[in-house]
């Protein structure tokens, strides 16, 4: 039992010296030789930038500054943490209310104080065995190897260990990640086969969702809802299913009943914003947004549009004054940073247009436009060119919000989210723009250039198809689609007719764009790990 | 200060004297745990863990019912492996059941699981096993089976049982049990356990407590059913 805790490292993250002192009592006397101590969430993101956790016990109270949560946020969002690490989040009494409804970043487990030795050493006994051999899968996952992950995982799931319903819940969730889907929904079958687990039919929902299974997935939802009206991931999904069958009003509700339940979370109150500012209830966007920028003031998903969100709907709310201030703030809490500069300038523009202050409002757009180009070079991300595309008809700019809005298509043909926006966008701030039709005759196009250089890779006509992709690639730079397309072509042309060094840069400069534009794109592990495979084994 | 409630003033004096408690408790632990402190009368130092622990899962169940009353509870539903949620319970209770000379075990199927909130029902068996410390002779034995569409939390004792006013189904009310009042188990515990159960429902079914005497072992023995 000792040598489990004496090769281990281990992360103390408490505000109170004398709490740290007694934990790491206990800790020395377990026989753990190796504890790092922080006094604070900012220490604490320090020290795991520079060194290796198993274990991390970190108190939700931190005083001033990041708490608990967000210090587990910050270590999974930038991955300072990985899938084999430990997390204990140490609660007291009066902040149980506060860690529930984490969803998305859920500590390994809970600790209340005060708490003993022998519960410590029981509690992490039986945490070291269920994260027992991870190492592997966490090092793949890195990597960004999903199928060594997952052979990692399989090998492990066949011996049929004590840690069973962990290692098939992870392998689920990468699955799912890396739109392996029939794989994510056979492992879940599995769990489901044995007991029926929320978090595995949730699971399935995702699943239906993904394959546009819309009200399969509505259903599903529904009924997790039914069972557990207190299952915060439920309604989560169910406004996205929501969204995606554009029944906005009713994803609104969804959201708002969502976050009477679990006020916490950042991107459910940001989403909530979002979705009631374009259904026309500005009191209730408000409301939401200042919500968002209250909880992420020390959060690694703070972000200027949601400083933006709230601008608009106080001005929505005829409140000009209270918000030009909220766009003054926004370069004061991002400073330095081009993204912000842009969402500022094109907030003000809004606000002083319904002010009636042509001149202003005509400046601050100069500006938008004027960082907006400098901030992406050959394409825009899609959140910004529909920000633009939003002040240009809020500013009565149609022709210039229309081509915005087509640019984002032909770059986002088969991204439902996106499209989705754009229609709602269209709907409800009366913009005589026919987006779905324009959706439609993109896709049809884009669908008939893919599908031809398939037909053409099928027959063995590589360069006929890499000519027709790298085309289409060129004219849409933006379209990761085509981009990836492209270089799949490229790739296979060479494993069957060697490696040249024109074709390898070609299909870099292609895999560097799709990465630059999202660089969680699911679509980029395979082939990345094609090219790895085709210029080892060359 | 107009508009704070008296209730709202004890609930977080309870906090103050609650974090005082903990490290308390913890330096308790340490001074007890470390081999090279001598104390003369070692069981003085059990008994003082025992009363502060005692103390501790009192003010809890205080809180908790605060928040019960102001409708700030939220309730935190989990499936839990019983083999390992008994085994924590155990291994929180051991050492001062082990300075009382007490024995405490637990048994259970090891696939056994149940969907409750694991704080909550903590708190219960701490509490409950605070209580049948005082009363045990030698033993202490926890259990937990599925039984009848319930699933049966046991805490047993090999004392003398329960007064026979306590004895079966509980459906408490503050100030019901009052002349029935036993200086050793306290309205506070069962009147929290109550509460407690009747939290855990499915569908129309809800959760109990239930006294009675002779189980398994020779004393009280306490049940907490849930749906």
């Amino acid at each position: 039992m000792a040598d489990a805790f004496t090769a281990k490292t281990f992360l103390v993250i408490d505000d109170f010296a004398d709490m740290r002192a007694a934990i790491k009592g206990i800790l020395v006397s377990l026989g753990v030789a190796h504890i790092d101590q922080a006094r604070n969430g900012s220490e604490a993101i320090a020290k795991m930038q520079q060194n290796h956790y198993d274990v991390i016990l970190c108190d939700y109270n931190l005083g001033p500054g990041k708490d608990g949560q967000q210090v587990l946020e910050e270590a999974r969002h930038r991955q300072l943490i990985g899938v084999d690490c430990i997390f204990i989040m140490i609660t007291a009494e009066n902040t149980r209310e506060m860690v529930m409804g984490a969803v998305e970043y859920a500590p390994d487990s809970y600790l209340s104080k005060p708490f003993t030795k022998d519960l410590l050493q029981t509690r992490l006994a039986k945490l070291f065995e269920r994260k027992a051999h991870l190492t592997v899968v966490n090092q793949a996952l890195l990597a960004k190897d999903i199928s060594a992950a997952i052979r990692a995982l399989d090998l492990l799931i066949s011996k049929k260990p004590r840690n069973l319903g962990e290692l098939l819940k992870l392998k689920s969730e990468i699955c799912i990640d890396s739109n392996r889907l029939d794989e994510a929904a056979t492992t879940l079958e599995q769990v489901l086969a044995i007991r029926e687990m929320p978090w595995a039919r949730l699971g399935i929902g995702k699943i239906q969702f993904m394959r546009k299974h819309f009200d399969q997935a509505l259903e599903t939802f529904r009924q997790l809802i039914e069972q557990d009206s207190n299952f915060i991931g439920a309604y989560d999904w169910l406004a996205k299913t929501q969204t995606a069958q554009r029944h906005f009003a009713e994803a609104e509700e969804t959201l708002r009943t969502a976050v009477r339940l679990s006020p916490r979370g950042i991107r459910r109150q940001h989403a909530l914003g979002d979705l009631a500012l374009n259904n026309g209830h500005p009191e209730i966007a408000e409301t939401a947004y200042e919500h968002a920028v209250g909880l992420s003031k020390h959060s690694v998903l703070n972000h200027p549009s949601m400083f933006a969100g709230l601008a608009k709907s106080k001005s929505a709310n005829a409140k000009h004054d209270e918000a030009l201030k909220v766009t003054g703030q926004i370069n004061k809490v991002f400073p330095d940073q081009q993204e912000a500069a842009f969402y500022a300038a094109s907030t003000s523009a809004i606000i002083k247009t319904r002010q009636g202050d042509a001149t202003g409002a005509a400046a601050a757009l100069a500006e938008a436009e004027d960082v907006l180009a400098r901030l992406n070079e050959t394409v825009h991300s899609s959140e910004h060119a529909l920000e633009m595309a939003k002040t240009y008809a809020g500013l009565g700019q149609t022709d210039k919000a229309a081509e915005m809005l087509r640019q984002t298509i032909a770059n986002n043909h088969d991204d439902d989210e996106i499209l989705t926006q754009i229609v709602h966008l269209c709907q409800e701030s009366g913009l005589q723009y026919d987006a779905e039709t324009a959706i439609r005759e993109v896709q049809r196009d884009l669908v008939k250039t893919n599908n031809e250089g398939v037909r053409l890779i099928k027959q063995g006509e590589f360069e006929a198809a890499i000519r027709l992709l790298s085309q289409a690639a060129d004219e849409m730079p933006g379209n990761k689609t085509i981009s990836l397309n492209a270089a799949k072509a490229i790739i296979m042309y060479m494993e069957r007719q060697g490696i040249t060094n024109d074709n390898l840069q070609r299909v870099r400069h292609y895999i560097d764009r799709v990465q630059t534009l999202a660089p969680d794109d699911w679509r980029l592990g395979d082939v990345i790990a094609r090219l790895r495979k085709l210029t080892t084994k060359g | 200060m107009d508009s704070m409630d008296f209730s709202d003033i004890l609930a977080s004096s309870i906090h103050d004297i609650k974090n005082s408690l903990g490290l308390i408790l913890t330096n308790l632990e340490d001074l007890i745990g470390n081999p090279e402190n001598h104390i003369a009368n070692p069981r003085q130092a059990s008994l003082l863990q025992h009363e502060a622990r005692r103390a501790n899962s009192n003010l809890i169940q205080l809180l908790t019912l605060y928040k019960l009353g102001h409708e700030q509870l939220s309730m935190r539903v989990t499936a839990n492996n019983l083999d390992d949620f008994l085994e924590e319970v155990v291994a929180e209770n051991h050492s001062v059941c082990r300075a009382l000379e007490l024995e405490l075990g637990y048994h259970c199927e090891p696939d056994l699981e149940g969907y409750f909130d694991l704080e909550l029902v903590r708190s219960v068996l701490d509490s409950t096993i605070g209580n049948a410390r005082r009363y045990a002779r030698s033993r202490i034995e926890l259990s937990a089976a599925q039984e009848d569409g319930f699933l049966v939390i046991r805490v047993e004792d090999d004392g003398g049982g329960f007064p026979p006013a306590l004895i079966g189904l509980l459906e408490y009310q503050p100030g019901e049990f009052a002349e029935a009042t036993n200086p050793g188990r306290t309205q506070l515990g069962l009147y929290f356990a109550t509460r407690i159960a009747q939290l855990h429902h499915n569908g129309d079914t809800v959760g109990r407590i239930h006294l009675v005497n002779s189980h398994h072992l020779t004393g009280g023995c306490f049940e907490l059913c849930l749906p």
